[in-house]
């Protein structure tokens, strides 16, 4: 038996992550991404290749079932094409704040898209909602069983609120798809967990697949620095974010170090933020860091006490202020406003997210630091410092390194990084770990052997057997413990012991001893001897070259 | 589980089984059992069970090892609950065990190598147990190096890289209890200890092979397993984690000084962590390495130290404070800010004292720094002008302090040239510096040491050892000011006589300054400096007795005399006084009078100079009186000429001269008897009113009493009967009255008031103090169920010479 692995996206590339595996003759679908750096056929995977390739009808035939890690778009973008459009039926699972927040974000890049790119429509609103409708949320932990033989549970990620590790068993074939995740925790999420368990595939993502980043207090303490200098030389700060996630961690750390340090600079949030925030982080709190947890119940984290509301008139206000804004690549909207009213004064402080769009103002900005930026119409002198932010998601090559130990599957493969990196932690994945490693690319596949366990009795004959043959073994250790140092102990436990292992058709195998044999298979013992005939052999050869010599010294004499 | 004999009789058959195959378990069986069939019987038939063995032969096998022997067999069971049961009784007999003995080896070793086996099982708490399996061993182990020439260096090592790989398990208590482990190591290798500071690997052959405890690194070891173990147990999601961390990152640096200042990059970014009690356990570890003198700050940690000097929480200040004063700081720069942090610091929370100690001590550790500060405050101290540098500023008195730490730092060039001026200004922070030092100088001693090195007058004819650091013990004799110090021995708080002097000095200067530089035009900062010095004249005198004692409450009173007189002078100079209203004109003039007679009856030995000063505030208090009526009261100007008659009595012998002032007012007086003239020129006589306060106060007494009725309280009235007489027995003590003095007791009943005579000439003691008892009868008690006395001998009605009697009526 094996497992069959085929890689649909993110294959010795970030974006649209797609694998299927089929696994004990189940095909899982995990992930069903978008690539949102290209707007032809390589947006979405190739699903109508795949399913010449197996041969069947329909997907819905084809695919036990599709699981979705988290709502990302890169992991959950194609989604409702390939529900709606391509025409899948079958179960489709998620987490709770994943089927929660991901109608949003589909919705969101569809409006971008259409608005900005002007692109044929995909797929409709209405084509998300039908999509969405059909999925089946799950929580942590939670052993799902899809079919008779399928079992899929949901672990801890990181990563982004929702997001999950998922594991997959069919009969003794065990897999673990991780989609992204991260090794350390931050304000407001906790790290990956996931339980010990055996596996013959790990399906990692290695977006940092060389990369081993510094510790995160660093990067918080050079932010807080920025920050606190800027405000306290009467500067203005603005934080141009994503709507979930960075936003809340930020700020959570912001409150936190204002309370400490007794500032009474206010902190903004401009309106669509503080709205998100409140309301998914209170729904969802069971899926933050462990000090949310433990704290909601007498102060909610996420009600900051230095957080104020943004009004639209305030940008115009004197006075140092720190400002969170949407969206985070400064490509529109409010943070782009703020944006532009505050880069001309060199007191003012902008941070960057860690990733931008090329084409984005934060993309410019974080290519070396430009005097002046034209921007349709409008051009924006940039005199303000900027600090790019290194907070990051995704775990490090060390934590990549540190969860494969942990887990210790048979095999591995990476998906979701570039490849020159993913070679390097290949070669450090087999040389350090010896596990089997492979990186696919898109549309390749990879077969991998699985272990099979065979159930087997033993007869109480063998039992015993075994028993008495570890007793006077342990007997004899004892001695030795007694006369001598701990040398001879030491690992002197690798012993055998035999017995026969009889298969018959239509039964369970069984262990027995030797002299059972007889008596199962209900026959009688045959001696067979061996004569010993290597002395007369010996001796026919030597009297032969004995003769040839002679024969040889006759001729000679002739 | 925790004693072997218990445990070997419970379990006969288990003792006497031999040791277990523990690499039985090397292949865990299903993991995941609740996803499989539930059914264990596959495990059991692949795990083979131990039988039960004939029991041993000879009883020369010691009962512990038994026990080991069938704990260790229990180790190897299928059932987790028993695994860690069986590692839990190994540890309880690890603990038990006698490290020297012989048997302690073969015990530790065989546990150890059970523990190591059951490293990766699939249980949490069959883990948590192996974790505290390896801290007990590995404690053993260390014992043993202090036996063993032949080590364990290398095994140290191993299992601290063991720990190390435990400290990333995925169960909190898990990681919580390696991490704990790992503080507790007694030797591990430098090479080892700096990869768990780094995430990425540090390549064998670049890294310094430096030898600890003779041990070298051994090369086969895998590093990796230890790589940034600490970074990210302090990024752990749970406090308690990051806690312990923090712990045994701080506990490891006492191993080696390069890992101490990594070590140290990463405590500091824990000062920005969200747990309090995660800080806190920073700080504490970061005083732990200060301890061992390694802690050496960089520019990139001050930011973060100034903010906990700042921080809301005490805890967290004065913790960052004790770290503060141990560190090494490289340069001057970073000296600098931590001199302002602290004196923000100061200015913020002035209740925090202790800051001036860690002043102190880190001026003292950075010597030539502190010189360097010194210097600039000399500069600063020279340039203000008079009255302008108040001692009262945290941030002068903690620069002073800095600068007066230089001469007892340890350094070894001594030459570091501290401004003389430094110390005398010095001298009034004597007992700060003392506290500093901790109280191995005597104050004494360190006052000597400051007044010689200030230039001070006093000194000039004494020898004095010239260097504090040489002879910390030089014992200079007490030095008697004027021709009276008193025995303060019993006063162990009193400050020393000499220093109170000089204190008093400067404030007399300030006072005497700032009243000719800004009395005319600027009133209200002279009653502003007034005020200050005020103050720090009656905490002077609060530790103070004798004549200066005396003479301190003087000039408090002389100084509240002025504070009046400017007052007065205020009201005077708004044009239309009766808008203002009279009556705070007539107050002030009122406490003027009471003021100035308080010091002519209430002090004895008022030398001339003194009486003088005396008579001059009466004068411009009638000057005053004048002023006010506008017209010339004969009553006034009576007085007026009494005064000026006894001014020139009393300069007659030509002692002392006349002032300008009361000279002026004699020829005004002269020229027109009516004093006609005076009210017209009193501007003008203002103006020539000069404070000349002498600081010679001869034997100056302050007279006093203290009154007492024994056995009254509220809850035990005296009796009596409405309408007669009551005697009241009081205890009194006079101080420094005479024969000559006449006094009088008052009793007051709410508004009435009567008078006794205080006959004092039967009271024992000597002209210091008089105390004796008398008998004061009540004659008129009021027809009243209960009411309450208050008794006061009109000394000074401010001191405590009031006492109150209860009384209840007999006829209720
Ligand atoms: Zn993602």
């Amino acid at each position: 038996m094996a497992i069959e692995c085929l890689v649909l996206g993110a294959g010795q590339e970030v974006g649209k992550s797609c694998v299927v595996v089929t696994i004990g003759g189940k095909r899982v679908m995990f992930d069903c991404g978008m690539h949102m750096g290209y707007h032809d056929h390589r947006h979405y995977p190739d699903f109508a290749r795949a399913l010449t390739a197996w041969g069947a009808p329909d997907f819905t035939t084809a695919i036990s079932c599709v699981v979705i890690t988290h709502f990302h778009l890169d992991h959950i973008g194609a989604l409702p094409y390939f529900t709606e459009v391509c025409g899948y039926h079958g179960p489709i699972y998620m987490t709770y704040p994943t089927k929660a927040l991901a109608p949003f974000m589909l919705e969101d890049y569809r409006k971008v898209t259409m608005d900005q790119r002007g692109e044929e429509e995909q797929y409709s609103y209405e084509d998300i909602l039908r999509c969405m409708k059909k999925v089946i949320p799950m929580d942590l932990k939670q052993t799902v069983q899809v079919d008779k033989d399928l079992v899929i549970r949901a672990y801890y990620a990181g990563h982004v609120i929702g997001a999950a590790m998922i594991y997959a068993k069919v009969g003794d074939a065990a897999m673990v798809y991780t989609g992204d995740y991260n090794m350390t925790p931050d304000r407001h999420l906790g790290a990956a967990q996931i339980d010990l368990l055996k596996l013959d595939l790990l399906i990692t993502e290695s977006t940092y697949a060389k990369t081993i980043r510094d510790s995160k207090h660093a990067r918080e303490r050079e932010f807080l620095k920025a920050v606190h200098k800027c405000v306290s030389g009467g500067g203005k700060v603005l934080i141009p974010t994503f709507a979930l996630g960075r936003a809340q961690e930020l700020c959570m750390l912001l409150d936190d170090y204002w309370e400490r340090m007794d500032l009474k600079v206010p902190i903004y949030f401009s309106a669509g933020l503080t709205i998100q925030a409140n309301v998914y982080y209170k729904m969802l709190i069971g899926w933050t860091s462990q000090k949310i947890k433990d704290s909601h119940a007498v102060h909610n984290p996420f009600d900051f006490k230095h957080v104020w509301h943004f009004e639209r008139s305030f940008i115009n206000n004197p006075g140092p202020c720190v400002l969170f804004a949407t969206p985070g690549m400064i490509s529109g909207g409010f943070s782009l406003e703020a944006f532009k009213k505050w880069a001309p004064s060199e007191k003012n402080l902008i941070t960057l997210p860690g990733y931008c769009v090329s084409g984005t103002i934060g993309h410019k900005l974080m290519c070396g630091k430009p005097t002046r930026i034209d921007y349709k119409d409008t051009h924006i002198d940039v005199r303000c410092q900027i600090h790019q932010l290194a907070f990051s998601p995704h775990t490090d090559s060390k934590g990549i390194m540190d969860l494969t130990e942990f887990l210790s599957p048979k095999h591995v493969i990476l998906v979701h990084g570039e490849k020159p990196q993913m070679a390097f932690l290949k070669e450090r994945i087999e040389s350090e770990l010896g596990m089997p490693c492979y990186f696919p690319g898109n549309n390749e596949s990879v077969s991998i052997p699985t272990t099979q366990n065979l159930k087997m009795s033993a007869t109480e004959r063998f039992i015993t057997s075994c028993a008495v043959e570890q007793g006077k073994r342990s007997l004899h250790k004892r001695n030795l413990i007694c006369r001598t140092g701990l040398s001879e102990v030491i690992g002197s436990d690798e012993e055998a012991v035999e017995g026969v292992l009889l298969m018959e058709k239509h039964k369970s195998p069984k262990i027995l001893c030797e002299d059972e044999l007889l008596e199962v298979l209900g026959m009688e013992r045959h001696l067979v001897q061996f004569e010993p005939m290597v002395s007369r052999i010996v001796a026919a050869v030597e009297s032969e070259l004995q003769r040839a010599k002679a024969a040889d010294l006759d001729s000679d004499g002739k | 589980m925790g004693d072997p004999h218990l445990l070997s009789s419970a379990h006969p058959t288990a003792a006497a089984a031999a040791a277990a195959s523990s690499s039985a378990r090397e292949h865990p069986g299903p993991i995941d059992e609740d996803l499989a069939a539930p059914d264990p019987s596959p495990s059991v038939a692949k795990r083979p069970r131990v039988a039960a063995e004939p029991p041993a032969s000879g009883g020369c096998v010691p009962y512990v090892e038994a026990d080991v022997r069938a704990l260790v067999s229990m180790a190897g069971g299928i059932y987790p609950l028993a695994r860690a049961e069986a590692l839990r009784g190994l540890t309880a007999v690890l603990e038990k065990v006698d490290p020297s003995s012989r048997a302690s080896v073969v015990i530790t070793e065989c546990s150890y190598q059970c523990a190591v086996v059951l490293m990766r099982d699939d249980d949490n708490g069959v883990r948590l147990a192996v974790v505290r399996l390896v801290d007990a061993c590995a404690r053993n182990f260390s014992a043993r190096l202090d036996f063993d020439a032949d080590g364990y260096g290398d095994l140290m090592d191993m299992i601290f890289l063991q720990l190390s790989s435990m400290a990333r398990d995925m169960c909190t208590q898990v990681r919580m209890e390696a991490f704990a482990a790992l503080g507790k190591m007694q030797r591990v290798s430098e090479g080892v200890l700096l990869q768990s500071l780094y995430k990425k690997v540090i390549k064998t052959d670049s890294m310094d092979v430096s030898i600890i405890n003779g041990q070298k690194l051994p090369p086969k070891l895998k590093i990796p397993c230890a790589a940034g173990i600490f970074s990210h147990g302090i990024e752990d999601e749970f406090y308690q984690v990051r806690r312990t961390a923090c712990k045994s990152l701080g506990a490891l640096a006492k191993f080696s000084t390069q890992y101490t200042e990594k070590a140290l990059d990463l405590l500091m970014d824990m000062m920005n962590d969200d747990s309090e009690a995660v800080r806190l356990q920073t700080l504490e570890a970061l005083f732990h390495m200060a301890t061992y003198g390694c802690l050496s700050v960089q520019e990139k940690h001050m930011h973060m130290f100034l903010g906990l000097l700042v921080d809301a929480n005490a805890l967290i200040r004065d913790a960052a404070l004790k770290i503060l004063g141990l560190v090494n700081m490289p340069k001057l720069q970073i000296f600098k800010s931590a001199v302002d942090g602290l004196i923000t610091s100061l200015e913020k929370y002035p209740e925090e004292q202790d800051i001036y100690g860690i002043l102190f001590s880190i001026g003292k550790n950075h010597g030539s720094f502190s010189a360097n500060i010194a210097k600039h405050l000399a500069k600063e101290i020279t340039m203000a002008s008079d009255g302008e540098l108040i001692l009262d500023k945290p941030r002068v008195k903690a620069l002073l302090i800095v600068s007066i730490s230089a001469p007892f730092s340890d350094d070894k060039h001594k030459k570091l040239n501290i401004p003389s001026i430094i110390f005398s200004h010095a001298i009034p922070l004597l007992e700060k510096v003392s506290c500093a030092l901790g109280g191995e100088v005597s104050q004494d001693s360190l006052l000597s040491y400051l007044c010689h090195k200030g230039g001070m007058p006093f000194w000039e004819n004494r020898s004095v050892s010239a260097e504090f650091g040489e002879s910390e013990s030089c014992n200079v004799e007490k030095v008697e000011i004027g021709a009276h110090v008193e025995n303060t021995a019993k006063e162990t708080k009193c400050l020393d006589e000499v220093l109170v002097m000089q204190s008093m000095k400067s404030i007399l200067e300030i006072v005497e300054g700032s009243w000719t530089m800004r009395m005319p035009c600027n009133v209200c900062e002279v009653r502003s400096i007034l005020r200050t010095c005020k103050e720090e004249l009656r905490l002077l005198a609060e530790n103070s007795s004798g004549s200066i004692g005396a003479f301190l409450s003087f000039l408090s009173e002389y100084l509240d005399a002025i504070l009046f007189i400017v007052e007065i002078w205020q009201l005077i100079q708004l044009d239309n006084p009766y808008t203002f209203g009279l009556t705070s004109l007539d107050i002030l003039l009122e406490k003027l009078d009471m003021s100035v007679r308080r010091m002519e009856y209430c002090y004895v030995g008022l030398n001339r100079v003194l009486e003088v000063q005396v008579l001059e505030l009466s004068l411009i208090a009638h000057l005053f009186r004048l002023s006010k009526i506008a017209v010339c009261s004969k009553v006034v100007l009576g007085k007026l000429l009494w005064v000026i008659n006894r001014l020139e009595d009393l300069c007659a012998d030509g002692s002392c001269e006349l002032s300008d002032f009361s000279r002026e007012i004699k020829k005004a007086c002269d020229t027109s008897p009516t004093g006609d003239n005076l009210i017209g020129s009193i501007n003008n006589l203002f103006q020539l009113f000069r404070l000349k306060p002498t600081t010679d106060f001869g034997m100056l007494k302050v007279i006093n009493a203290g009154l007492r009725v024994c056995d009254n309280n509220s809850e035990n009235p005296l009796q009596y009967i409405c309408g007669l007489p009551v005697g009241v027995s009081f205890k009194i003590s006079l101080w420094n009255v005479s024969s000559h003095h006449r006094l009088w007791l008052r009793m007051t009943i709410g508004e009435s008031m009567q008078h006794t005579f205080l006959e004092f000439s039967g009271f024992g003691g000597n002209d210091e103090v008089k105390s004796g008892s008398m008998v004061a009868p009540l004659y008129a008690t009021p027809k009243a169920c209960s009411f309450v006395l208050r008794g006061s001998a009109p000394t000074r009605e401010d001191m405590e010479d009031r006492v109150i009697v209860w009384f209840n009526s007999l006829m209720n």
